[in-house]
């Protein structure tokens, strides 16, 4: 008998499916991964079983008794204890009051029993004392901390519910690789003691190492369930994308480094400002630049202030030859910039609005335009919508009824209308799927062939590799490495990422 | 305040500001004061003190119990008008009783009672139907303003002697309102202490995740305007003691003035973050600055431009000061 | 992705329709009217519909401007309206003191006193990073102390007869001029937020006004833009009122603070900003209107009057745009 059971489990919101049959068996003492693309319903079905997603069909049984959920709560009662992927923290909370946060020691009922509340938090705190980093204490605010210390924090409130069927919805995406294996440690203790786990990744690498079974979900349906050691990883991949073409399309894109056409478009010298240091580096028309390392470097810090979007301390920034300032995007698209952000939600689209609107405000500002005219303007927008095969009925329905990679493109297309001269790319690919993915790059090529010259920050090595012409090596916000032509292998870009930060 | 930052290492003064945010407030409460003092020594006597106490501790109480509305990131326009109602209610309710010790007594708890009562009415409307606050508390605040010119259609009936006596009089010459002061500090300690507060706090910096945690948010607001309706009926109390008489507007433009105060004492709007006592010294900010420009001899009829102008900049300087700390 | 994903959310069901505001609106608009005929014959002739109207236009001049800050997000609310509605009354009303001729001087001052006042406010919400309701706050109670000062100063003004005839005298196809203004401004809200740059920047910075910085939209010259229209807006309503009026007396425009904003939400723009639009707020201002001139018609005290408005605010907002379930 199982210790959870999901079977036929569906979520619908408004016409969007969510999650059509979601199915998943969950024994006691078990790691289980849950993989599948974006989109793809892992975190709907993790959220009905956390009460938070109301369900609209389907079954839930604990111990094979079936059990209906009826909000957070409840379902913390029956023992379900979850880490979110958007956390749940309250930025304005000490670290202790967000690990007891759900359930606080009171003393006489009403009052917060400090006392008790600091000595179970401890015991949480303690499990991660190695890795959390020096300025991590019970009492820092956390909206004080860095994500990845964040993150730490929904782990500890997680394993604060000694909940007996714990979900970790993506908990190691901002963690670094001491932190990341000390929680895989956690989470083999937890499995001696006999809990049920199900664990969300996107790392093969961790998928394999902490795994016992793998359940693979596609389009909103549970397609599989594999024995991790009986199985590979391309076995693995094969089932999340179901044809074998759109994979290779995916991953196999080589660069042709013959192609730069060699007049600098983009030219940065001693670049300082929050998060990186004495930055210089030049793109050529037609290039791909390629910043990499490992996360949160000083890639993105530099991309957004050479966007205009934050301020920088001092440094020289050149566009075709010219020295130029500015201090904010405006700026800086009215001379030929672009930037697109892995962080739709925050940075890219414009919420509850039509597609046409998502496309055309950069359009309305480079052309100084006062008035709409729709049908004017959908002539221009439509082909930039197409170039990057964006999937939408209508332009006038709300972008929030796409699905991620399309939101994604619809954003992009909105710096197509009119071309920049310099794209910069921060990790624009973050939460798209396979197919999306692999139209992006295949236009972001075709940009650079047509004289673009192009940044591309990416959290994922292998898209580096097969994307970036040059790719600049980022340690601790400085270039620490530049990796050109046969030296743009993984091997070099895990050496030159790790070699100062040991 | 540059010079602290400069010779402590960085981090240090926002750490400070974090703690209490209503630093900026009580350095604007503190210049105030000084300035009374100028312009008028008299005031920063015994005497003038109390008067200025027992004039604004309504004010102060009414800012308390939108604070912990605001916590939440709510809002309650509604608690000017539910004061006005716990005036009449116990005004009304004395005179009937005959005024005596029991009936006072009888008309505090009936008070309580009212407010509370409006309070969870709030709380129903915002939290668990799920009106904007905003609109949802002005639409009851006209609501309770009907029963309030219901119970007493007109001001004037007085309070019986023994109640404003107790509050404009003195036990072991001490002034009645400094226990009052006293007693309310002590209920606030005691309330920043309890599980609720700090709910809402939690449910302040964000609902969502509050809620997914398995924290039953729509208590947790409701609970915040139940101390917003009581903190209106004790605001009641004050002003019933004050004025010694019944009104069913005498509440109407405490309102604004009491989200004013909670602004100056440096909590955010945007729920999470904030402090009570802030809010107690936004009160006393307003009451100094009202008294300020009366003492430095304005013209009548400039007094409130002056007064306005004022606060408004107080308000301004408090919340950028507030933001340049904790940056 | 499937294509099912990509399909608009379809309206077909009766319900998904009558949940469109301004639908319900009219529809609530068409109850009321029948019901206060029921209460006082008469209630909906077609002359009593006029001067309701009338008095509905100078509600809904002061929410357009209140919609635009709504419309434009990051808590955006101006508590101010009242007050520059009663001191542009009393610029005009001065200026013209009564004289045809120094109507257009009286207009010209009237607006710029709405414009400078509201320019101010969005000043300091933009510059000085002041919260929308704290900035207007602090203003009203400028404004109100301004008012103080001029109403010992100087004498109330008069409005000019031609003034006083445009706004309640029929001035075209037996409409009064009020009315027609009004529709000149509900076709000029319809364009600035349809057809326009400016307008689609509105809805871009009260939906994500961080994503619409990083798409070069003027974020902060926009936020300033819509205060500044809600002030003069709340002039040009000033001016009416004195031509409604006669004269200006201080605190005519108090009245318009909650009711302006509540007009916005009955129109279906949520307080959270980014959608909506004046077409409903137009239906908002006659709704509330008409509920008010029952409660007036009816013969009740001030006391169940004011009950019965209350309440059924709240009911009629349980018709609108509610928050978000927590549960999903």
């Amino acid at each position: 008998m199982s210790k959870l059971e999901l079977s036929g489990v569906s979520k619908t919101y408004g016409a969007t499916v969510a999650l059509r049959r979601g199915d998943l068996s969950v024994e006691a003492g078990e790691v289980h991964v849950l993989v599948g693309s974006n989109g793809s319903g892992k975190s709907t079905l993790c959220k009905i079983v956390a009460g938070s997603v109301k369900p609209d069909g389907g079954r839930v049984a604990i111990d094979g008794e079936p059990v209906a959920i009826g909000g957070p709560k409840a379902s913390k009662a029956k023992g379900i204890g979850i880490f979110y992927q958007e956390l749940s923290l309250a930025a304005h909370r000490t670290v202790e009051e967000n690990i007891c946060l759900a359930d606080m020691p009171v003393t006489a009922g009403l009052f917060v029993d400090r006392k008790a509340l600091s000595k179970r938090a401890e015991k949480y705190i303690a499990l991660f004392e190695t890795v959390s980093g020096d300025d991590f204490a019970a009492e820092t605010v956390v909206g004080n901390l860095r994500a990845d210390q964040r993150q730490l924090v929904e782990i500890m409130k997680t394993l604060a519910t000694e909940a007996p069927i714990l979900i970790f919805d993506e908990p190691t995406s901002a963690l670094d690789r001491a932190q990341a294996e000390r929680f895989f440690e956690i989470l083999g203790d937890l499995k001696a003691e006999g809990r049920s786990i199900i664990f969300i990744s996107h790392r093969m690498d961790e998928i394999f190492a902490v795994g016992d079974r793998v359940t693979v979900m596609r389009d909103g349906e549970t397609v599989g369930t594999r024995i991790l050691a009986e199985t590979e990883p391309t076995a693995v991949i094969q089932l999340m994308v179901g044809s074998k073409d759109d994979l290779a399309e995916a991953a196999v894109n080589p660069p042709d480094a013959a192609e730069r056409s060699g007049t600098p478009v983009l030219e940065v010298s001693g670049f300082s400002g929050p998060g990186f240091r004495d930055i210089s580096f030049s793109v050529a028309a037609g290039e791909i630049l390629g910043f990499g390392g490992l996360h949160g470097q000083g890639q993105s810090a530099v991309l957004r202030s050479l966007f205009g979007a934050e301020p920088y301390g001092g440094g020289r920034i050149s566009l075709e030859g010219t020295p130029v300032h500015y201090s904010n995007p405006r700026d800086a698209i009215l001379l030929g910039m672009a930037y697109v952000s892995g962080d739709r939600g925050r940075d890219g689209i414009v919420n509850g609005r039509p597609i046409f609107e998502n496309v055309v405000p950069v359009h309305f500002l480079r052309n100084g335009l006062k008035i709409v005219q729709p049908k004017v303007l959908k002539k221009r927008v439509d082909p930039a919508l197409d170039a990057l095969r964006t999937k939408y009925a209508s332009l006038w329905q709300a972008i929030n009824s796409l699905s991620g990679g399309n939101q994604q493109k619809v954003v992009i297309a909105r710096w197509l209308v009119d071309q920049p001269t310099v794209l910069l790319l921060d990790d624009p690919t973050k939460g798209v799927d396979l197919s999306a993915k692999s139209d992006l790059f295949a236009l972001i090529r075709e940009l650079a062939r047509e004289g673009m010259g192009i940044v591309l920050y990416s959290s994922e090595d292998a898209e580096l590799l097969n994307n970036a012409d040059r790719i600049l090596v980022f340690n601790q916000g400085r270039v620490t490495r530049e990796l050109t032509g046969a030296d743009r292998t993984r091997f070099n870009l895990y050496h030159a990422a790790y070699e100062a930060a040991s | 305040m540059t010079a602290v930052a400069a010779t402590r290492p960085p981090g240090r003064l926002k750490r400070v500001f974090e703690r209490y945010p209503f630093l900026p407030a009580f350095c604007i409460f503190i210049v105030l004061l000084a300035l009374n003092g100028v312009f008028s020594p008299a005031s920063l006597s015994a005497r003038g003190l109390t008067g200025l106490l027992s004039t604004y501790l309504a004010l102060m109480l009414l800012a308390i119990g939108q604070t912990f509305v605001v916590y939440a990131s709510d809002i309650d326009f509604s608690n000017g008008a539910i004061l006005s109602l716990v005036n009449v209610v116990i005004i009304v309710f004395m005179e009937q009783m005959g005024g005596s010790g029991l009936s006072v007594t009888a008309a505090l708890a009936v008070g309580i009672g009212v407010g509370l009562a409006c309070g969870l009415v709030n709380g129903i409307v915002v939290a668990a139907l799920r009106l904007q606050a905003v609109v949802a508390t002005f639409a009851t605040s006209i609501f309770f303003t009907g029963l309030a010119l219901y119970v007493l259609p007109v001001a004037g009936t007085p309070a019986p002697r023994l109640f404003w006596r107790t509050y404009g009089g003195r036990f072991f010459e001490v002034p009645f309102v400094v226990f009052a002061a006293l007693g309310i500090a002590l209920i606030v300690y005691l309330l920043v202490r309890t599980r609720l507060v700090t709910r809402l706090l939690a449910v302040g910096d964000d609902a969502q995740a509050a809620y997914q945690s398995g924290l039953p948010v729509t208590l947790i607001r409701i609970g915040g305007y139940a101390l917003s309706g009581v903190f209106a009926a004790l605001a009641a109390f004050c002003v019933t003691g004050d004025t010694a008489s019944g009104d069913p507007l005498v509440g109407a433009k405490m309102t604004l003035f009491g989200v004013a105060a909670v602004v100056l004492g440096g909590t955010a709007l945007s729920g999470g973050f904030g402090t009570v006592v802030g809010s107690a010294l936004g009160a006393f900010i307003i009451g100094l600055i009202n008294a300020l420009v009366y003492f430095v001899g304005t013209p009548s009829q400039w007094q409130n431009l002056v007064q306005g102008l004022v606060i408004l900049i107080a308000l301004m300087l408090g919340i950028m000061v507030s933001r340049r700390a904790r940056a | 992705m499937s294509a099912t994903e990509t399909t608009p959310v379809k309206t077909s069901s009766v319900l998904a329709v009558l949940r469109q505001p301004l639908l319900i609106a009219i529809v609530l608009i068409g109850v009321l009217l029948a019901f206060g005929e029921a209460l006082s014959p008469g209630f909906a002739s077609g002359e009593q519909i006029l001067r309701l109207l009338v008095v509905a236009s100078l509600l809904g001049l002061v929410a357009a401007g209140q919609n635009l800050v709504i419309l434009a997000g990051r808590e955006g609310i101006d508590l101010s309206v009242g007050g520059i509605v009663s001191l542009s009354a009393i610029v005009a009303g001065n200026v013209m003191s009564g004289q045809d001729a120094s109507i257009p001087l009286a207009i010209l001052a009237c607006v710029a006193t709405g414009a400078l006042f509201g320019f101010l406010n969005g000043v300091g919400v933009t510059v000085m990073r002041i919260p929308p309701l704290v900035m207007t706050l602090g203003m009203l109670g400028v404004l109100q102390g301004l008012l103080v000062v001029i109403r010992q100063g100087i004498p109330s003004g008069k409005a000019a007869p031609a003034l006083a005839d445009f706004v309640a005298k029929p001035f075209l196809f037996g409409l009064p001029g009020t009315i027609w203004l009004w529709v000149a401004v509900g076709l000029f809200m319809a364009f600035l937020l349809r057809r326009t740059v400016f307008g689609q920047r509105v809805y871009a910075i009260g939906s994500n006004e961080h994503a619409a910085f990083m798409a070069g939209v003027p974020v902060k010259r926009m936020r300033v833009a819509v205060f500044t229209f809600s002030g003069i807006f709340a002039a040009i309503a000033g001016l009416c009122l004195l031509g409604y009026s006669g004269s200006s007396f201080s605190n005519v425009g108090e009245q318009y603070m909650v009711p302006s904003i509540i007009a916005v939400v009955f129109g279906g723009t949520p307080l959270a900003g980014g959608k909506g639009g004046y077409t409903g707020t137009m239906a908002g201002a006659v709704l509330l209107t008409i509920l008010q001139s029952i409660l007036t018609t009816v013969n009740i005290d001030e006391s169940g009057r004011q009950m019965i408005y209350g309440a059924t605010l709240l009911v009629l907002m349980l018709f609108y745009g509610r928050g978000r379930r927590m549960r999903g």
